[in-house]
């Protein structure tokens, strides 16, 4: 579950990114959020991984008040999130199996498991036969899927995406987006940041609309046309 | 897919969980050790430029103590009984030099005392290269006084020998008191510097190892702020992080104080040669120093904490200039 309870960001130089935001995605539940270039979206996400801390409001992640979360306990909370960035991040000089296992591996999960692990995520995402490569070998769907499978792969209860499909072929996008709703299925709260809204629509799940930081509309599923 | 986990409450752990994260930490660091291991492999280069440079700098204080050992052992070969030599004056017969060595027998700080002859001495000194026309000249006439060799008791410290000195001088017959022992203490005073430069010596090159070892971390650390970032993105805490850069500081230091080791052990083996002769030349009395085997072991172990603290002093605050 996530809870934002009237979240206003304000950068130095004070450029207000988010502004009394209040909106709640049900654990389990799968939602967009959309706007324009400078809306906010990302800046959402970065609050919900503490990589910003919100000027004002509360923000609740998976049962967690992140206002409570200090220093010393953002680790822990960002491994019980799945991060997915339109860049991929994957270490070029690690294979596609030692990108998938990272999160494992600061987990601290031993390596048999990690191992089944890694491999059920890679073939979820239909990349078990790449397993050996360089990401640099892959297209960039296919990094894109890596870094979902290692976003999924320590089952996270929380699963976040900043423009998952910003660099893909429609059919490719469409393709990402469904296993998005698949972990969705499966009861993981999904939260994906996109500006492409015939995607958007074509997924039919909950939109919000941010305009300058603030939320301009909250459509349900089955309202999506 | 595997089943998704449900909301975490932040709950005690137990004496499982404890293991379990035991053995994740435990696995982390061996993870680590091979994966450091493993990019030091990446770049030989530069790894071996980095090692040899630590090597060079902790093998010289090695090479001084070395030589301080080999210089302190020949001392003390050469000096281990260093005699007093009593010259008696010219109007001194053999009645008053054994009579002056009977009384001298007595002391409690003496072990034994010797009476030369000046036909003794004459003929000493006839050996002696260049002195052999010299001593022809004299015909019958023998200019040299009788003279006692003192042997002090062993154990004898400086002041109590120079005691010893002061008392043979105020004897009447006494012309000249010559203490072959004084450049022992000479030569143990200077040693005593010696060591302390080869402490200090070992200290600063200690401290430059740390700073290579410092400074080459903190280029690996610039040069992997996204992969640092990324850690830091999936949950890795700053421990986590910052382990492989520790294990690569504890590489670096093992393997320049290997090779450190290694080139005192190259320099021992040079010097082996031109010592044996040394020792050809004194009889075989001397027993020359070498390195003693915990400290060829304990430089690599000493210089693997070294590069651990440099990188772990570089390596907090790279961090925190990465996140």
């Amino acid at each position: 579950m996530i809870r934002f309870d009237q979240v206003s960001k304000r950068y130095e130089g004070g450029h207000e990114a988010l502004s009394q935001l209040s909106f709640e995605v049900a654990a389990g539940e799968m939602a967009f959020v959309t706007g324009h270039s400078g809306a906010g979206k990302s800046t959402l996400l970065k609050l919900i991984a503490l990589i910003e801390r919100p000027s004002h409001g509360q923000i609740v992640v998976d049962g967690q008040a992140l206002a409570k979360v200090g220093r010393g306990g953002i680790p822990k909370l960002r491994r019980r999130l799945g991060m997915v960035f339109q860049d991929h991040r994957l270490l070029m000089d690690r294979t596609v199996f030692a990108n998938v296992e990272l999160p494992l591996l600061i987990g601290g999960i031993a390596p048999a498991e990690r191992s089944r692990r890694v491999r059920a995520a890679l073939e979820k995402v239909g990349l078990l036969s790449y397993e050996r490569q360089l990401p640099d070998s892959l297209s960039t769907g296919e990094q894109q899927r890596v870094g979902i499978a290692r976003a999924i792969v320590a089952r996270p209860a929380v699963l976040i995406a900043d423009e998952p499909t910003g660099n893909l072929d429609p059919q490719l996008a469409v393709e990402i987006m469904g296993l998005f709703a698949e972990f969705q299925d499966i009861g993981t709260t999904v939260l994906v940041a996109s500006h492409d809204l015939p995607l958007i629509k074509r997924m039919k799940k909950r939109v919000v609309v941010l305009d300058h930081g603030r939320l301009v509309a909250d459509i349900p599923a089955e309202e999506v046309l | 897919m595997n089943a998704p986990a449900v909301a975490e409450k932040p709950v005690p752990r137990s004496g499982r969980s404890q293991h379990r994260h035991f053995a994740g930490w435990r696995e982390h660091h061996g993870w680590s050790a091979a994966a450091s291991l493993r990019r030091l492999g990446r770049r030989p280069l530069g790894t071996l430029m980095t090692v040899a440079v630590l090597g060079l700098a902790l093998a010289l204080p090695l090479a001084f103590y070395l030589l301080l050992a080999n210089v302190q052992s020949m001392g003390g070969a050469l000096g281990r009984n260093p005699a007093i030599s009593v010259f008696l004056k010219a109007d001194q017969a053999g009645a008053q030099a054994n009579l002056l060595a009977g009384e001298l027998r007595g002391r409690p700080d003496i072990a034994s005392v010797a009476v030369r002859t000046p036909q003794q001495g004459l003929d000493e000194l006839a050996t002696l290269q260049g002195f052999s026309g010299a001593v022809h000249a004299l015909d019958d006439a023998n200019p040299l006084p009788w003279v006692l060799v003192v042997q002090p008791k062993a154990g004898l410290d400086a002041a109590a020998v120079d005691q010893l000195v002061e008392a043979l001088h105020g004897e009447r017959a006494v012309d000249l008191v010559q203490d072959s022992g004084q450049w022992r203490q000479r030569l143990d005073a200077l040693l005593d510097v010696g060591h302390r430069v080869v402490l200090v010596l070992a200290g600063l090159l200690a401290l430059a190892a740390l700073l290579v070892v410092g400074n080459t971390v903190r280029t690996d650390i610039a040069g992997r702020s996204e992969e640092i970032g990324v850690l830091l993105l999936l949950g890795a805490s700053r421990a986590f992080v910052r382990r492989p850069y520790l294990y690569a500081g504890v590489w670096y230091g093992l393997f320049g104080g290997m090779l450190a080791s290694l080139l005192a052990l190259a320099i021992e083996l040079a010097l082996a040669g031109p010592a044996a002769e040394l020792d050809r030349a004194y009889g075989g009395s001397l027993t020359l120093g070498a390195l003693p085997w915990w400290l060829l072991l304990a430089v690599p172990l000493a210089a693997a904490v070294l590069g651990w603290i440099g990188a772990r002093l570089v390596s907090a605050r790279q961090l925190r200039k990465a996140l």
